[in-house]
């Protein structure tokens, strides 16, 4: 503990003493947990950009705990920081946060979890920084679209979809949008064999309902996952059966580890890059436009990036 | 088969009094699920459930089919052999899919090789260089012994300090669960040996499936473990009367149980080609189950493996049938639901009959 204050004070010396910007600002990142890896790449992330545009910035654990996380909110209001950025633990719930920033004039930035509802962003110095989960299952469909076209499919492409838990905000919306790509006039020839089905997220699920498709014996030419995890098991599935993976376009989204391994090993095709640590620094400039007084738009969206054969490369050690 | 078990717990064996086994009908209801699902395909989708319809290929039934109705119930199936004893034994055991997260980690983490399956380099390996390429034996035993661990824990807390079963092994689903999610902060373990992946590769996990269910059928029907077991779920203070070392038992049955779900987190993660924190999220829930369906009484002292194996097959069948139908997910749920109520109808039912009549 000790060596991390002392350790923050000597960048915060060095930092300022040569920057010598005059915007300089004291920065708080609120986190709803460290122990998760996107949260630990997001809040690096955020440190990184602070720190190279002269700004100090301390980052909070809130432990998953909401009466926690407000706790920190307050003692921070108390000791006179310049703009806090806060990834809540309950979005539902984040008015008393709000108020009690609103109340001292201190601007916030929420990022990553979007306040319900959003409009209670409008009174104060706020914003949010996110990824729109709009994009992920339409850049991955239109990315699968577009490679079937390419392999002179476009008379009829016949597959299947995976979904994520049904309860789950992205799994539907993911769904919503390969769905609405699968309709334009460009994607039309792609249609599903069997109704779209649920495979929780997990590789072991997606693995055994692949097989039961497999078993129906009906020629299919895509899968689409709201994940990679369900997208690897549905290769592992694949292949487990003796089918060429190069007869067969398989999408994800996340670019995990694993994922991008098995793209580069030309089993999976598309995957898409939600990008924590661009999200951060995103959340950094907000928040220093928002202490300037500079107009902000309420909503600030980082975007979401497509992986494929042509530029994995440059993602294998992103997520690191 | 089963007319053995009837003349235990000090009653008076009568050939007169015996009826129907119960795993018979079980086996009557998979059939006639099977059946159903035969008819409803020919009227729906206009296809076989069960024959191979395809011209390409030269079978009398659709092979594929078969094979992924077991494949995909072998893993729970695995952990529902030590929940049946379990049962049986007048406990119950929800520790059994924490402990398959649990074990899943600790196994994957001894099992990383340097390179994956496409030749790319391991990084970042879990416990160190040093423990990259173990030998095939090291993840095993580990998994296994950690299994064991967690099944001893259960049983002492159970038998030693009076806890009831449904607290004692509630705690340890907590904190098995706690386990897996902290080995790795919840990161999952990918870069796995080539030999370790072949445990749960193709049919295999069916293989160890019906390999367990044949040694614990034996280990229940045939010695003296067995008996005990059936005894002390029918009547523990009976049992202990005649002479049961009670506790010893109960350590032993639910180290059994801890035994086989770490063999169901090993083949599982193995398949899965990943270790994950996740991994077995309520699966207790579908092990008890599966048993329930079999026949075996939550009150104790009453059911089989035979039966659980049936239980299982008619969870693989309606899993199966449904995705062939193309029916959504949600009929599947509601109809796993609507089976487990009616099983335990059926079975109190045949229970009171039975009764009435004796």
């Amino acid at each position: 503990m000790k060596k991390a204050i002392l350790a923050a004070s000597l960048t915060a010396a060095v930092t300022g003493g040569v920057a010598q910007v005059s915007n300089a600002a004291d920065l708080a990142f609120a986190a709803y947990l460290f122990d998760d890896k996107f949260t630990t790449i997001l809040r690096n992330g955020a440190q990184a950009y602070a720190e190279a545009n002269g700004h100090t910035m301390i980052q909070l654990d809130a432990n998953n705990d909401q009466g926690r996380q407000i706790d920190q909110i307050n003692n921070l209001i108390a000791n006179g920081i310049d703009a806090v950025i806060i990834q809540a633990v309950d979005s539902t719930a984040v008015q008393p946060m709000t108020q009690a920033l609103k109340d001292a004039g201190i601007p916030a930035v929420f990022v990553n979890r979007k306040p319900v509802p959003i409009e209670q962003l409008d009174g104060g110095p706020f914003a949010y920084v996110a990824s729109n989960e709009i994009e992920s299952g339409t850049l991955q469909t239109f990315a699968m679209c577009n490679q079937l076209r390419a392999e002179g499919k476009s008379d009829g492409a016949r597959g299947y979809l995976l979904m994520g838990q049904l309860t789950n905000e992205a799994a539907i919306q993911r769904t919503r949008d390969a769905e609405q790509v699968m309709g334009l006039d460009m994607c039309n020839f792609m249609e599903l064999v069997a109704p779209k089905t649920t495979a929780e997220w997990q590789r072991t699920k997606a693995q055994d309902i692949m097989t039961n498709w497999l078993s129906t014996g009906e020629p299919f030419d895509f899968v689409i996952a709201n994940n990679d995890e369900m997208a690897l098991g549905a290769i592992q599935a694949m292949k487990a059966s003796g089918i060429s993976m190069d007869s067969v376009v398989v999408g994800g989204v996340d670019a995990t580890d694993d994922a991008l391994a098995a793209m580069k090993g030309g089993d999976l095709d598309v995957t898409v890059f939600q990008n924590a640590a661009a999200q951060g620094a995103g959340a950094v400039d907000t928040a220093a436009k928002l202490i300037a007084g500079e107009k902000v738009s309420r909503e600030v969206y980082i975007p979401f990036e497509l992986v494929s054969m042509d530029n994995i490369d440059q993602y294998l050690d992103r997520n690191k | 088969m089963s007319a053995s078990q009837h003349g235990l717990g000090g009653l008076k064996y009568d050939p007169k009094k015996r009826h129907r086994p119960p795993e018979l009908n079980v086996f009557f209801a998979l059939i006639f699920i099977v059946l159903a699902f035969e008819v409803l395909g020919r009227l729906i989708v206009g296809d076989s459930f069960l024959f191979n319809t395809r011209d390409r290929v030269d079978t009398l039934f659709n092979e594929p089919r078969l094979k992924i109705i077991i494949l995909q119930v072998a893993i729970i199936g695995i952990i529902a052999l030590g929940v049946t004893q379990v049962i049986i034994s007048g406990g119950i055991d929800l520790s059994s899919g924490s402990i398959v997260g649990a074990v899943a980690m600790i196994s994957t983490a001894f099992a990383q090789a340097s390179v994956n399956q496409y030749g790319m380099e391991n990084l970042k390996p879990i416990l160190g260089e040093a423990y990259l390429n173990l030998p095939l034996i090291v993840p095993i035993v580990v998994g296994l012994f950690a299994g064991l661990i967690a099944g001893v824990i259960n049983g002492a807390l159970i038998a030693y300090a009076k806890i009831p079963p449904f607290i004692a092994t509630l705690g340890m689903m907590l904190f098995a669960r706690g386990v897996a999610n902290w080995t790795t902060k919840g990161v999952p373990i990918s870069y796995l040996q080539e030999d370790y992946a072949k445990i749960g590769a193709g049919m295999t996990p069916v293989f160890i499936f019906i390999a367990l269910a044949v040694l614990m059928h034996f280990l229940l029907k045939h010695t003296k473990y067995g008996k005990h077991t059936y005894a002390i779920g029918s009547n523990e203070q009976a049992a202990r009367m005649s002479g049961i070392e009670v506790e010893r038992l109960k350590v032993l049955i639910y180290a059994i149980a801890g035994i086989l779900s770490a063999v169901a987190a090993i083949v599982m993660s193995s398949k899965a080609l990943t270790g994950q924190s996740g991994m077995g999220l309520m699966y207790e829930l579908d092990a008890i189950a599966m048993a329930v369906i079999g026949g075996v009484s939550l009150a104790g002292g009453r059911g089989s493996i035979l039966g659980t194996c049936i239980g299982a097959l008619i969870y693989g069948v309606i899993i199966s049938g449904f995705t062939f139908l193309k029916l959504d997910a949600f009929y599947q749920e509601m109809a796993k639901g609507a089976i487990i109520v009616g099983a335990v109808v059926l079975d109190q039912w045949r229970a009171r009959k039975q009764a009435a009549k004796s």
